[in-house]
Order: structure tokens, then sequence, then C-alpha cells
């Protein structure tokens, strides 16, 4: 059985549920970047738009264009991620505890505040009563979904599987993030973030989801060869990891065209994939994608988006590559390395559509 | 399909720390739903399923210094995960793949309530920023199992996440992407949650009633607990000895409201027919159901329709626990997984505390006095969150 990516779609600080950043990508002049937000009446009346916070309807804008551009009115089963789940409703009903001590709270912000309230308006929106579940897993709660996804489709349960990532990131929360060093302070322009030893990257929201199927639809955007999370601490076991998952794919370092990494701007982030690719891919170009997305939790979520829309377009832009060159311009497997504080980790391996 | 088999067991609980002192308090009728104690909340007059440790004792259990910062819901997972590794014998020089799978919906929250103006204001507290979110805590129980977990992630679907790290962790094992998997949830109480569900009014001023007609709503609860999961064939191997098997389990959705459910319970008719499905069985073969019954209007009846479709007239023994130990949220399924697995071993029904009128549209009464010495081959368990995210387990006798 194979599996494949039928449609992804994005909304982040680059033109949203378009692929406009392959052409016209925007580049980021601050550390703190919030959404381009679509127009949201087509997904949602107005009515329900506003009870609803700003990431519930990003996501189901997302996940409502990305089922239209897959074909497909009703998935299987609706799996998300979520690294801090609605965090400005959260903080609503935060500071409302502290605030009121306790007293005269308002219920919507809390309904709203669980994690799971997305994957849940997703499947109300669609009167969905199929698999439905929540990864909330830091850096690796969009690969969690993925995975899960998968496994759904490999175990012939499901004929299709939507799949998101979707985070927020609010002033205070920036700000709380911010004193544990994530952030860049300064300038942020791309050879700043690719210079090496600079802590901090920039953020970036994330809402991306993308529909997985075992039909290779006539818009299908690329095979999804296989997915898997592990832990790992030292770059021997995480070299060892990447040949056993290669190995389990039937494919070969040799054979994969681009890799394409978390890298952030972040040194600590950073300095793992430098190294696992300096030894195992010092001719093979790497590409980012964070330096147009951004950094949040489910920031992954774009690395699967963005490397299934170049398989499908048959193209990179430069913007796109770290370092290295294409030699010939064809691109037939790329390879998603995600980690988290070089503890939790991802390989994904896409493959072009044979048709 | 693969046959999987339960090596492993651990719980901390309202009912207190271990398997042990947990079937103790079932068969004696001992709730441990009482005053609040160590949350410091305006509404402590709300009666809830407390764990009797405070912070500091916790920290004594599992040798923690008290300068070393960690969430109230990472100790409670750490002693129940410690419990049940050691049941399960799993050592940590072994080379087999051991997925650790962990719910949790409140995560670090207790703290960041207490410290959300240090957060943002000071530098006082900066070490809990990093330990609010659910990943966090996954990552701080995994800790004391330094070393061999291959794979982590975090559940969060409300109040089914422990249910659905159980699915995931099914999965993993059919899909041989894991040897070993410890699966569960964990949640300690927080004002947080505690003053959400007070403002949707579901909230029992006294001990919860679950099934009987009088109900007012739940008593929140707190906890952890944790499964051990492998194939047979690999718990054979190792010469690890097998409690019971996971026969089947599965999740559906309600897709009927945010905080409700549905008159007919759709979501928990299908997540109980299909987990039946999966397990092979009938619903006629299943001798027990422990219901997630949390004592709201709302869920008691909806779940009670939804057992009516799939059982009709031939009802098995249905009881809720959630009068023991309190609604510990993420970690419901985990806690009931583990009480289930305990009345299919030691042949018991636990009764369903509080309960004098059965609910007018239900065909059925709860178990009122424990019963023991009874034949139980197949018990199910249901698991239902906000959300409409419904999950079943059917645990069944070693075949």
């Amino acid at each position: 059985m194979s599996i494949y990516i039928q449609s992804a779609s994005q909304i982040s600080f680059q033109q949203p549920l378009c692929e406009k950043w392959l052409d016209e990508p925007i580049l980021p002049i601050q550390s703190f970047n919030q959404p381009m937000e679509p127009d949201y009446k087509q997904f949602i009346a107005p009515a329900e738009s506003r009870r609803m916070g700003k990431l519930l309807k990003r996501a189901v804008a997302t996940a409502l264009d990305t089922l239209a551009k897959g074909g497909c009115e009703m998935p299987d089963a609706i799996i998300s991620g979520t690294g801090l789940g609605c965090v400005e409703n959260t903080e609503k009903f935060l500071n409302a505890v502290i605030d009121n001590e306790e007293e005269c709270l308002p219920p919507t912000p809390f309904m709203q505040s669980t994690h799971n309230t997305i994957s849940s308006q997703i499947s109300l929106k669609l009167q969905c009563h199929g698999y439905n579940s929540t990864y909330s897993h830091r850096g690796t709660s969009f690969d969690s979904a993925l995975l899960d996804a998968v496994m759904q489709l490999q175990l012939g349960r499901v004929n299709t599987a939507l799949v998101g990532g979707y985070d927020e990131m609010t002033p205070a929360y920036f700000k709380m993030l911010g004193k544990l060093g994530y952030w860049r302070d300064g300038d942020v322009s791309i050879d700043e973030l690719k210079k090496d030893g600079i802590p901090g990257a920039i953020s970036g929201g994330a809402s991306v989801s993308a529909l997985l199927g075992n039909k290779n639809t006539q818009n299908a955007l690329c095979q999804l060869v296989d997915t898997e999370i592990f832990s790992c601490n030292s770059v021997e076991k995480l070299q060892n990891k990447l040949h056993s998952f290669l190995n389990r794919c039937q494919s070969e370092t040799a054979e994969i065209d681009a890799v394409m990494c978390g890298l952030s701007g972040d040194k600590a982030n950073d300095d793992v994939y430098r190294d696992l690719l300096c030894k195992e891919f010092p001719t093979i170009p790497t590409l980012w994608y964070k330096h147009l997305f951004g950094e949040s939790f489910c920031a992954s979520g774009y690395g699967i988006y963005c490397a299934s829309h170049l398989l499908n377009a048959g193209k990179v832009p430069d913007l796109l590559i770290y370092n290295g060159k294409f030699e010939k311009f064809v691109v037939n497997n790329i390879l998603i390395i995600n980690h988290f504080q070089n503890n939790d980790f991802s390989l994904t391996l896409l493959t072009k559509c044979h048709n | 399909m693969t046959d999987i088999v339960i090596t492993g067991m651990g719980i901390i609980s309202a009912l207190g720390h271990g398997v042990e002192a947990t079937a103790e308090a079932l068969l004696h009728h001992r709730s441990g739903i009482g005053k609040m104690r160590f949350l410091k909340t305006k509404h402590a007059d709300h009666p809830a399923g407390e764990v009797p440790f405070s912070d500091e004792q916790l920290r004594d259990i599992l040798n923690i210094s008290n300068d070393f910062a960690i969430t109230r819901t990472s100790l409670l997972g750490r002693i129940a995960l410690k419990e049940a590794a050691e049941m399960a014998t799993l050592n940590e020089e072994s080379d087999a793949r051991i997925a650790f799978i962990s719910g949790t919906t409140v995560g670090g929250m207790e703290k960041s309530e207490q410290f959300y103006r240090d957060f943002l204001e000071n530098d006082d507290r900066n070490e809990y920023i990093a330990l609010h979110d659910c990943g966090a805590c996954t990552d701080m129980i995994a800790k004391e199992f330094a070393g061999n977990i291959s794979m982590q992630t975090t559940i969060s679907t409300a109040c089914s996440s422990a249910a659905n790290a159980v699915i995931l962790g099914a999965d993993l094992l059919r899909t041989n992407r894991a040897d070993i998997v410890i699966a569960g949830g964990t949640e300690c109480l927080s004002k947080f949650h505690l003053d959400g569900f007070n403002t949707l009014m579901i909230l029992d001023s006294e001990p919860c009633k679950p099934f009987d007609k009088a109900r007012k709503g739940l008593n929140l609860g707190e906890g952890a607990a944790y499964i051990v999961m492998e194939s047979r064939a690999h718990a054979e191997q190792r010469g690890a000895k097998a409690i019971c098997q996971l026969s089947g389990c599965a999740n559906r959705c309600d897709a009927f409201h945010q905080t409700a459910s549905s008159p007919e319970g759709e979501g928990a008719y299908q997540a109980m027919m299909a987990a039946l499905r999966d397990a092979g069985l009938q619903p006629a073969d299943i001798d027990y159901v422990n219901a997630h019954g949390t004592g709201t209007p709302n869920n008691d009846e909806s779940e009670g329709r939804a057992m009516m479709r799939v059982f009709g007239n031939q009802m098995p023994m249905v009881s809720s626990t959630k009068a023991y130990t309190g609604h510990p949220t993420s970690a419901a399924g985990g806690v009931e997984n583990v009480i289930s697995i305990l009345t299919l071993t030691r042949n018991f029904v636990p009764a369903n505390l509080n309960f004098t009128e059965k609910i007018d549209s239900l065909n059925f009464t709860p178990v009122t006095e424990t019963k023991t010495g009874v034949q139980l081959n197949h018990v199910l368990t249901n698991s239902f969150g906000f959300g409409g995210n419904d999950s079943s387990c059917i645990f069944s006798k070693i075949k």
C-alpha cells in the first residue's frame, strides 16, 4: 500500500492558503511575526467566526482549504498536533482566574482552551465521526500526528486522513519563551540567520495541514514513503537511526536529492543538523523553511508542506536552499529531518509521484 | 493480528499509591473523595478526589530534592511509571524499543497559575516556563526511566487522553514500531480546570452520584496510571508474565458539541462498536463495563443510551468508579484501565457508589454492591472527552 499527500495548505506570514512563497516569498523583518489572515467568510459564517479564537479560525480555514484542494469532502480521520493548544483563550481564562480571584469567570475561553478544541471543531464542521486525535508534544507534535495518520492508513483502517499542525504565538508567550533564549535579538536577515554560533530563532504561528490518502489522485503532490519519530541523544545513535530508517524505506543516502531540515538560525537547534549533514550528506543540498515560516512547536508541519509542493512543482527556489547546489534539476526524493532540543527526532521520506 | 498482552501497571490516585492500595479501596467501598487539602482554591468546598500526598511527600517517594523544578503532574506520572516498569520487569539495559505515550491536558498549569505573574514580570520562576506545556510533562516523566525510551509522545484529547495513548500504543505494536509500550496518562488538580468546570456548572457540591436520577455533576480527581503493553511473543521471549490481554480498542468522534455529548451518544456508540469489532467480540461477550460515568446529567444519560444501543436488553454488569477516584480527566482512562484489569484478574466488580434511583430513560441500573468471585472474561472501559473524543478499550483474560 502506498501513501500519498493529496493536498497541503497553510496560513503563516506568507500569503495565506496558496504557494506564492515559491515565487514571491515574504522575508521576516523581526523576531515576532504574526500570520497574514485570509478572508474567513468563505469558510466560516461571520456569527460563528466571532465566537472562535484566532487560532481556531486559522485551523478550520486551513483544514477546509486542504480538503477542498484534495477533492475530499469527508476525511476518515482528523489528527492534529498543537504544542500549546489555544493559547489566547488559555491566557484569557488564566488571567481571569488570577484577576477575579476565581469568581465570575467566562466559560467560553475555558471551553476553547483545551488542546483538542481544534480537532473537535474541524470534526464538528464536517460532522466527521471518524478517528479523531490530538498530539501535544513540543517540537514533534505535528510529527506525532503524521505518524498516527500513516499507521491508520497502513493498518487499512482509513482511506484518507487530515493531518494538521496548529499553534499561535501571543505576545505574552513570546515574552516568556524569550526568557528561555528562544528568539533572535536584532537583525533577522537570511544572511544573519545562516551565521553560525548565534542563539535564537524568529517566531511564527503554525497553521498547516495535509491530506493523506492511499490513492494516487490526479492532483496528489507526492508520495510519503514512511515517517518515524524517536528519542535520541547522540549523533552516532542518530546516524544509526537514519540508516535503519532509509533501509526500511529501501532507500540509500545516495538516492536522496535534498535534505529538508528544521534549521532555524538558533545555534542550539542548528548544530545537530550541521553535524549530521556533514557526516551523512556532505554533497547533498540542504533545504530549510523556518526562515519563511518561523519557529513554533508545529513548525515541522511546514517542512512536510514545503517538500510536498517542491516535489509537485519540480523546482526548488534558491531562497529555500540553505547550502549546496543541485547538479541536475531533478528532485525525486526529499528526506525531512526534524528535532526538538536534540532529544525528540523525526524522519520522513517523500518521493515524487510516479504516474 | 498481533496479540497484545499487559505485563505491568502502575497507579496513583485518590485511592492511594499503587495497584494494591487501589484494589483494597475498591473492594472495601472506600472512596477517595473528600475535602481538598493541597490545592489552594476558593472553591475548596467542592469535594474532589485529591491524591492524599503533598508535593513534598511525592518528592520523597521518588527521592527528588526540593530544589529540582518539577510539576505535580510529572511527579504523579513518575510514580505510576516506576511501579508499572517494575511490575513488567523492564530493565534499563535492555535493547528493546520502548515507547512512552502519555496523555495530559493540564500539564504544568498547576504551577503556571501560581507563577504566571512571575513568568511575565521577573525571573524568579523561569525554570517553570519550560515545564508548562504537555510535552514537557511527558519528557520529565520519561527521565525517570533514563536511557532506553526509544520514542515518546503526548496525547491531549482532554478526558480520553490516556485511553487514546493506549490506542496509539496498540498501533505502534501492530505496525512493529515498538517492542514495548508504556501508555496511560497523568493529571493533577489545578484551579484552572476546577474553575473551568465550575463555570460550566458541571461540578457537584457533594460526592458525585454516577447514573443516579438525581446526579448533579462530577467531582474532579487527579492521578496517573500507565500500563505496559507488548506482543505476546515478545513477553514470552523475555520471560515477562502476561497479566491479561488488550483485545481491542477504538477511537471515534461524537461531532456534536465542544463540551456536551449527543443525546443518543453517537460517538460513544461508535467507539464501543468499533472496539468490539477490533477485538472480534460480540456485545454479549462483555461481562462488565467500567463506564466513563462522570455523574454529570449529560454524560451519564448519553453514555447509558449508547450502551443500550450496543447491548440492547442484555446489559452486562455496569459501574462507574468515579465516585471512588473523582474524575482525573486526562488520567481517567489510565486509572480506569488499571481498575478494569484488576476487576478482570481478581474477578470482582466494584460497586457504583452513591446510587439510589435509576435514570428514567435507561433500561439498566449499575452494580450497587461490590461483587466478588464473579467470572469475568472480557471487560470494556469507556473514556470520553470534551470535543467528542470518545474511546473504548477491551481487556480480556489470557486465552
